[in-house]
């Protein structure tokens, strides 16, 4: 099973990273989910493949009830992102999928009906929680070519997909990044290769880097922290991206 | 898992059952050609040849109600290919539930589990009357071709009194008897299919 663990709690407004799934075979990405709660209501960013459906459901639902989750937010439309999507709406066919406009018609492979997908535009939208207003911020092409971040101004928290995303080597499992400069060495390749355009990286830097931000929450790896998201944004706007080493 | 196995081997077997099927279709559309071909030998063999023609003509209709036929086994096959991926899904999906229900204390799971297990228990109860509907539709084709097979007889015994034309007559209607008797045997085969007998 995956554990939870509370990054940012004020009141009832919760960010719960479920993370390190010690039983993951070897084979399947290592993913982070985050929950994000608000009064009585939940949405799940980016709920994972199908195949960890049971760490992640069974770990969630050890801190939160699972039928208060209004939906889920899919960053994009890759299987490690969203595959479980059949599996949470068995047990919640009310719950809604908030995804790019480009992915509407393709994430219902997954599974889900016509009433199930929330698209979002080009330019991101707000996403209300019992009163709190999150909002998706636009990183296309980083890696997807229609694809979102998501953005809560209140707690000061973006979860950031791919972006920031490290392949960590076994044994490190940390939660945090501890040390920017070893650890950034993990997820420089993923940066290169995933990400395809210099220009939409650029334009997503000097977009974020408005934003105020505490933690900055990646799908992959380790969450950044404090200074550690400015240097992260720093370390990315400067790199070399859209190449493959081969 | 043996569940997943038997589904597994259920698409493999209707995956061989509707090869089988697309090779007779091309066979029947050959007997059509055939049988035209016939005709106008039975027209050019003029009165020697009168029954023959006629039976030529009813290959011809046979030939046209093989093809209905296999159109029908064909949707039916579809039919199956889709319930067989539902309960390959339901097999997965069922089985991630399952490993929620036991890591999870969460015991809401467990109706979804029992709701599930009986959507997989009606998408098994279509299977089960899909394939009896499956060779219900073979049983038929045989009946089919065995009507196929006596005409194709009764038309080697017209061919000998087609006097001056009496070999060209026997000669198709032995390629007539020996392709219907490709499809006999196929459909034989096909009706013992370890799709249907579960061995």
């Amino acid at each position: 099973m995956k554990t939870t663990k509370t990054i940012f709690q004020d009141g009832n407004h919760k960010w719960v990273a479920i993370v390190r799934d010690p039983d993951r075979p070897d084979f399947l990405i290592d993913t982070n989910e985050y929950l994000v709660t608000h009064g009585s209501q939940g949405l799940l960013l980016d709920p994972g493949g199908a195949e960890i459906f049971p760490a992640v459901f069974s770990a969630l639902s050890s801190e939160f009830d699972p039928l208060a989750l209004i939906g889920v937010f899919a960053s994009h439309q890759d299987p490690d992102t969203c595959s479980s999507l059949a599996l949470w709406l068995e047990f919640n066919p009310k719950m809604r999928c908030y995804v790019s406009w480009m992915w509407a018609g393709f994430i219902p492979h997954f599974g889900g009906s016509a009433e199930t997908f929330v698209s979002i535009p080009d330019e991101g939208a707000d996403i209300p929680l019992d009163g709190l207003t999150l909002r998706a911020v636009p990183a296309h092409y980083l890696h997807s070519s229609g694809n979102f971040h998501l953005y809560d101004k209140a707690a000061r928290m973006l979860f950031s997909g791919d972006v920031g995303a490290a392949l960590l080597p076994a044994g490190e499992s940390g939660l945090f990044v501890e040390d920017f400069d070893a650890h950034i060495r993990h997820a420089e390749g993923f940066h290169r290769r995933w990400m395809g355009s210099n220009e939409a990286k650029r334009a997503w830097c000097e977009r974020v880097s408005k934003l105020e931000i505490d933690m900055l929450c990646p799908q992959h790896g380790a969450i950044y922290q404090g200074a550690d998201v400015q240097r992260f944004i720093n370390w990315f706007d400067e790199l070399q991206v859209g190449l493959c080493g081969g | 898992m043996a569940w997943a196995q038997q589904a597994r081997n259920d698409l493999l077997r209707i995956v061989r059952i509707n090869e089988e099927i697309k090779a007779i279709v091309g066979v029947a559309f050959k007997i059509n050609i055939m049988a035209l071909n016939a005709i106008f030998l039975a027209k050019r063999a003029g009165t020697a040849a009168r029954g023959f023609g006629v039976l030529s003509h009813e290959l011809r209709v046979f030939s046209q109600d093989l093809r209905d036929s296999m159109v029908g086994l064909t949707r039916l096959i579809h039919a199956c290919v889709s319930e067989v991926s539902h309960v390959l899904q339901d097999i997965r999906q069922t089985r991630l539930l399952h490993q929620a229900v036991e890591s999870s204390r969460d015991r809401r799971l467990v109706e979804v589990l029992a709701e599930r297990e009986s959507r997989n228990a009606e998408h098994a109860q279509h299977l089960i009357v899909l394939r009896k509907q499956l060779k219900r539709a073979l049983d038929d084709a045989f009946q089919l071709v065995e009507l196929g097979g006596m005409l194709a007889k009764s038309a080697k015994i017209e061919a000998a009194y087609g006097q001056s034309f009496a070999a060209s007559l026997a000669q198709v209607s032995g390629e007539f008897d020996g392709v219907v008797e490709e499809i006999r045997t196929s459909l034989e085969a096909l009706r013992r299919s370890a799709f249907f007998t579960g061995r």
